[in-house]
């Protein structure tokens, strides 16, 4: 099953972090100066714990059944499952969206790239309100940031602003 | 009398223009968070940390507290009119306040929500105010050792309760210590997994982490799993006052949920999410009208709306007197008064009891301040449901995006931050709970720091964690929380095996 599947990745991917982080552990430098319990101590005993966990979790999916008890989690109120039917193609568009609003934010300005992602945003989801959307994005980005610039006197990029002598 | 001394003190701090519209936007942007589904307490709170920024911790605790807690109020509202819960905790509230809605009765249920709501408030806060000084003193007595345990404790008790495979909460637990140890090493100024990156030297910023796992990753989960049918919600028809019937019916319910309410959170340091669970399991076998439960019971609103509140209050008593937070939200506030220049511990009543006693007066002023906000304006709440799904996920990248970046001016903060985004979304697929990570993260120096304090004292000798009976029975207690849904299944194994010992015989 799909969702099966995707646990056993999560599972090999753990076991991977864990693994990783406990090797690096041995590579902490330890200083000449005798100490109780070093700076690598701690680190290492996290990656060991944290690598029998894992395996556990890899054995559970790939051996042993998976037992979840539901009952128990609906006495403490765990919170539900997602379907795992996802609309891959929003949720890589708002990543595309966020990473390339880190890029240019310094770039770009504070004010530029903000009225650039909402709009992104807002032409991807839904279309239907334009102008009120428009309108919001305008707000959210030139209007607080000539807010936070005077107001608040908090400093944000200008970016291109700056260019144009605003 | 001191007592009467400190309080006068804590209103003299919380009646001041300032605090007060600090409590009043807290508490307001608070019912906000709790109305708005897919926006949690954790969400909500992560989020308006960057606003806090440049306050003093006194200032900062009154707005976050008031987000806190207003949460717990605004949570109820879409419960009952939308059978949409605002946040984990008002999941139980939709079974019967759904219910009542249907019935026509929508008015009484929110009502009762509302006055539950106000009197476990109330009264976590008395609570507070009465033994948190006396769980100070205790605390006081305790060396590193048992601050050690004391943290252990506490990060099993909540794993123990977080998702449903504690192989999978365990590990996010550990991935949260995991990230605790990036940065400079304080105590040998030594580089930990720093990787050559001079802004991780000083760690991961919490904030950063923080808001990717619970802000972004929201985003990612209502985008991606938008749900298109529209939301069916019901009007207020008729008085929203309770009969007297209904008072009746209330009053007990909301007394027991109160207690159990702060058994749980106050005591057992879990979290609302649990206390209204255990709740309704409570009204379910000791109400008089118990057959009515699931079909529009008053006590199935009065009692678990009476707990979570209840919980909220009384987690702050470990978070004020012992530093430790008992669930993912007050990890947040913890994280935040770290941030602020605060360690919260025994010591805060002594050293800052402004900071205290101003908390707590403000928190008696929100809870009032709530519930006028809740009652005659739940209309206007409810219009907060009109806002599209998508320009509510816009704002949220937004404010995300400039709360991390106007506290370091780094933008590689902001890359981390989207990465920790999609951590956290990939992790909700998997169902691995997020908020153990900020447990661990934020637990994780100080564990690390108090466990070798405890190592010079006993010369590197590990028995003086077990030595110690206080921080023994902590231990114990860890055991005992990790280990308890393993006991069932393992009586029936050793009960099988004498049985067939038995027989043989």
């Amino acid at each position: 099953m799909n969702a099966n599947r995707e646990d056993r990745v999560a599972s090999i991917v753990a076991a991977a972090f864990s693994l990783a982080y406990l090797v690096t552990a041995f590579f902490i430098p330890v200083p000449p100066l005798k100490q109780q319990l070093g700076p690598a101590a701690f680190p290492k005993a996290i990656g060991l714990v944290m690598l029998i966990l894992s395996g556990l979790y890899v054995y559970r999916q790939f051996r042993g059944g998976v037992k979840e008890d539901e009952e128990r989690a609906a006495i403490i109120g765990a919170e539900e499952k997602i379907e795992s039917k996802a609309d891959l193609k929003t949720m890589g568009f708002m990543l595309a969206v966020m990473v390339v609003y880190a890029f240019v934010f310094e770039r770009l300005g504070y004010a530029i790239s903000t009225f650039l992602a909402f709009m992104a945003g807002v032409f991807y989801l839904s279309r239907r309100h334009l102008v009120r959307d428009t309108l919001i994005a305008v707000i959210v980005s030139f209007v607080l940031y000539y807010v936070f610039m005077t107001v608040l006197r908090v400093n944000l990029p200008a970016g291109l602003l700056k260019l144009l002598g605003l | 009398m001191d007592f009467w001394n400190n309080l006068t003190l804590g209103f003299g701090v919380a009646l001041t223009p300032f605090h007060l519209l600090l409590a009043f936007i807290g508490v307001f942007l608070g019912t906000v968070i709790g109305v708005l589904p897919g926006i949690g307490p954790m969400t909500g709170v992560a989020l308006l940390i960057p606003l806090t920024f440049g306050m003093n911790p006194t200032s900062a605790i009154i707005l976050l507290a008031g987000i806190y807690y207003g949460a717990m109020y605004g949570g109820s509202t879409t419960s009952i009119l939308v059978n949409a819960p605002g946040e984990s905790s008002s999941v139980v509230t939709c079974l019967d306040g759904y219910e009542m809605a249907k019935k026509g009765r929508a008015g009484p249920a929110l009502a009762s929500a509302a006055i539950g709501s106000f009197v476990a408030g109330t009264f976590a806060t008395l609570m507070l105010m009465l033994f948190g000084p006396w769980v100070a003193k205790i605390a006081l007595s305790f060396g590193p050792p048992e601050f050690f345990s004391l943290m252990v404790a506490a990060l099993t008790l909540v794993t123990s309760l977080a998702g449903r495979s504690l192989v999978k909460a365990l590990l996010s637990t550990l991935f949260g210590l995991a990230i605790a140890t990036v940065g400079i090493d304080l105590q040998s100024g030594v580089p930990r997994y720093t990787f050559g990156n001079p802004e991780l030297m000083d760690g991961f910023e919490f904030v950063v982490v923080a808001i990717g796992l619970f802000a972004l990753s929201e985003v990612f989960i209502n985008l991606a799993h938008m749900s298109q049918a529209a939301m069916e919600r019901l009007s207020i028809r008729g008085s929203l006052w309770l009969t007297k019937e209904d008072w009746k019916r209330f009053t007990p319910a909301c007394i027991r949920g109160t207690l159990s309410g702060f058994f749980v959170g106050g005591i057992a340091g879990a979290g609302a999410a649990v206390a209204s669970f255990v709740s309704y399991g409570m009204e379910k076998k000791v109400s008089k009208h118990r057959d009515e439960l699931g079909k529009g019971a008053i006590e199935g609103v009065a009692g678990p709306e009476s707990a979570n509140n209840s919980a909220a209050g009384g987690a702050l008593i470990h978070l004020l007197c012992l530093g430790i937070p008992g669930s993912g939200t007050t990890a947040i506030l913890l994280g935040a008064l770290i941030m602020l220049g605060l360690q919260p511990g025994p010591l805060l009543f002594q050293q800052q009891p402004e900071f205290v006693w101003g908390l707590i007066a403000s928190m008696y002023i929100g809870n009032v301040m709530l519930l006028v906000l809740n009652l005659p304006l739940v209309g206007m709440w409810v219009k907060l449901l009109d806002i599209p799904l998508y320009l509510l996920m816009l704002f949220i990248v937004l404010f995300s995006f400039l709360g991390v970046y106007t506290m370091n001016n780094s933008v590689q903060d902001l890359y981390l931050m989207v990465g920790f985004g999609v951590i956290g979304y990939l992790m909700k697929r998997v169902d691995i709970p997020a908020a153990p990570i900020i447990l661990g993260m934020v637990l994780g120096k100080l564990m690390e720091e108090k466990m070798r304090q405890a190592l010079v004292i006993s010369d590197g000798n590990m028995m003086i964690f077990l030595n110690r009976p206080i921080s023994l029975a902590l231990l114990i207690l860890a055991v005992v929380a990790i280990t308890n849904p393993y006991w069932k299944p393992m009586g029936r194994a050793i009960r099988r095996l004498l049985g067939g010992n038995a027989s043989r015989a």
